[in-house]
């Protein structure tokens, strides 16, 4: 197993030593042995990417072409009501989908995940649970380092599955999934990206200003509640499809523990790079719901 | 030196107190002494414990068959020198690995001697932490703070150092533990500080406006981070352990700046108790709290 070629020298060497590691905290550790698994591992991957986000700049202030993007890809545009009234009124917003930030993304990921998953296969395991992962920029370098670990288990007496499963789930929480008849399959996780160049409504709607005397297109005034319609749809586009593209990943599975994370940034003075993150455990039926026994009801002293 | 060769602080200080890191604990300075002292039962003196452990904790760690004797530390205050890198090139600082080591095992190994002085089988809870001072550059202080325990049954639990276990599990972590026929042998570390190589200029032309990935830079890392691991495990092996629960993975810059990093791994080694072990099974509970 250390000299497994498709691990780094020191995974090798980690991996063969006597020991095993484990990730898990103890109550999880507890519940993992209770189940039947044994840990083997501490498993762990990770990529750096160069982060480029060479394609984020305005493209249509006074008119320009709109953002260039593929067939089958978000992209919406909008045009001022207004004309030609200074150098810096933005005539035209564009929303469009980022697929160079979703690409990068998805291949860091990706290469993150199948290092962990060849470290658990160089060590015979069965499965990963209590997988995490993390994606940071790495300070003054324009790259971001994606993270994913977990702790390599085996269930003795079973055969070895093709590829071992892999869950964000231990401890408890995957007792009771398997108490509710699911298995994990694999961990699944997908983002999209969305970069909204605003125009000049929606520069005043979200300065909390008003055109609507002017240009007739707003029915508040000035502090008004209203929508914010192109950011509104940029962010529905991109919750959409990071939906889309999960549920691509599912197959005829089920998604358990779903979490779906929005992060809008603001790249510029009305500019956004809305990104939604949804992550889950892929899981599947093995066996009707057998039901608990009633639960003991308790009062904590604490 | 060469021209990207950049100094960062090292370990030129040795062991502060002359001795060997790794052996056996140092004496107790006398305030501990006699702090120790009063927390002992002996003829004509009713002893006292003093601990860290919630209420919870402290009932957990009885009801595992434990009693708590004292609030036990040790710090080191460590003065970390002069060690070159190569601006270009990803390297371990071999002499900062040593001394971020050597400053915690000193700390452990006071804590321990503290312990040891109270008669203890082992420290639970043990905390780990790393301070600066304005008043020191290039100094920083390392301490270990726990709660002796010792078994009420009259077992050695010392590992098979003679040392007193040390954990950093809390009360309830510790009697979970015990529930899964595992005990822990000791609170096992391993650290590597590295120095990440800056880009040339050539190899940022080359991936100008890519997206790509940096092996060089996830080669560093990954072999950074393996190392520290790798040392944890070598420790847990000398301890005869059969695993390590808990671990985690630390990452700090602390004065270095942004491209070198001490990378600490930390986590208790366990091995499991002779005989058969049934675990219990968990009851499923609804809370009745708001």
């Amino acid at each position: 197993m250390a000299s497994d070629p498709a691990l780094p020298e020191a995974a090798g060497r980690r991996l063969g030593s006597g020991a095993w590691s484990s990730g898990l905290s103890v109550p999880d550790f507890a519940s993992c042995l209770s189940m039947g698994m044994d840990p083997v591992g501490f498993v762990q991957g990770y990529a750096v990417m160069q982060w480029s986000w060479y394609a984020s700049s305005y493209v249509g202030t006074l008119g320009g072409p709109p953002a260039p993007t593929g067939a089958g890809q978000y992209s919406e545009s909008w045009q001022c009501p207004h004309g030609f009234v200074g150098g810096d009124h933005r005539m035209y917003g564009f929303n469009y989908e980022q697929t160079w930030v979703e690409s990068n993304w998805t291949n860091g990921w990706t290469l993150a995940y199948q290092r962990m998953v060849d470290e658990a296969e160089a060590i015979g395991a069965h499965g990963i649970i209590g997988v995490v992962d993390d994606m940071h920029h790495l300070s003054g370098t324009g790259a971001a380092e994606f993270q994913i670990r977990g702790t390599a288990v085996t269930v003795p007496g079973a055969d070895p599955p093709p590829r071992p499963f892999t869950t964000f789930l231990a401890g408890q929480k995957l007792v009771k999934l398997v108490e509710a008849g699911f298995v994990p399959v694999s961990v699944v996780a997908s983002l999209a990206s969305v970069q909204m160049m605003g125009y000049c409504i929606t520069h005043y709607q979200m300065a909390g200003t008003t055109a609507g005397n002017w240009s007739g297109t707003m029915s508040g005034g000035l502090g008004g509640v209203h929508s914010i319609t192109q950011v509104g749809k940029a962010q529905r586009a991109a919750r959409h499809l990071a939906r889309e593209r999960v549920r691509h990943q599912l197959g005829h599975d089920t998604l358990h523990g779903a979490s779906l994370e929005q992060f809008d940034h603001e790249v510029g003075e009305g500019d956004l790079a809305i990104q939604c993150l949804i992550k889950g455990t892929r899981v599947r039926r093995f066996k009707d719901f057998d039901p608990l026994p009633v639960p003991d009801a308790v009062v904590r002293l604490s | 030196m060469s021209p990207d060769e950049q100094p960062v602080a090292a370990d030129d200080a040795g062991a502060p107190d002359g001795g060997d890191t790794g052996g056996p604990p140092v004496a107790l300075p006398p305030d501990a002494s006699r702090r120790l002292a009063e927390l002992e039962d002996r003829p004509g003196h009713k002893g006292m414990f003093t601990s860290d452990l919630s209420v919870n904790e402290f009932l957990l760690v009885k009801e595992a068959g434990f009693h708590p004797l004292g609030f036990v530390m040790g710090s080191s205050i460590y003065h970390l020198g002069i060690q070159t890198r190569r601006w270009s090139q990803s390297q371990e600082l071999a002499k900062l690995t040593e001394a971020m080591y050597n400053a915690r095992e000193l700390a452990m190994n006071r804590m321990d001697a503290e312990a040891m002085e109270l008669g203890a089988d082992g420290v639970v809870g043990v905390r780990l932490d790393v301070n600066y001072y304005e008043w020191g550059s290039d100094t920083a202080e390392f301490i270990a703070l726990g709660t002796a325990v010792k078994a009420e049954d009259g077992r050695s639990y010392r590992n098979n150092q003679g040392k007193p276990f040390s954990s950093d599990l809390s009360g309830q972590d510790f009697w979970t533990l015990m529930q899964t026929g595992h005990v822990p042998l000791g609170l096992v570390m391993g650290t590597c500080v590295y120095h990440i190589a800056h880009r040339g200029l050539g190899q940022t032309l080359r991936t100008a406006g890519q997206n790509t990935e940096l092996p060089n830079f996830t080669q560093a890392l990954y072999e950074a981070r393996e190392l520290a691991m790798t040392r944890m495990q070598d420790e847990a092996n000398a301890l005869d352990a059969t695993g390590i629960v808990g671990v985690r993975l630390e990452e700090k810059s602390h004065m270095w700046g942004d491209h070198t990093i001490e990378f600490l791994s930390l986590g208790t080694a366990v091995a499991k108790t002779d005989g058969e072990h049934t675990i219990p099974v968990p009851h499923a509970i609804i809370s009745l709290d708001g």
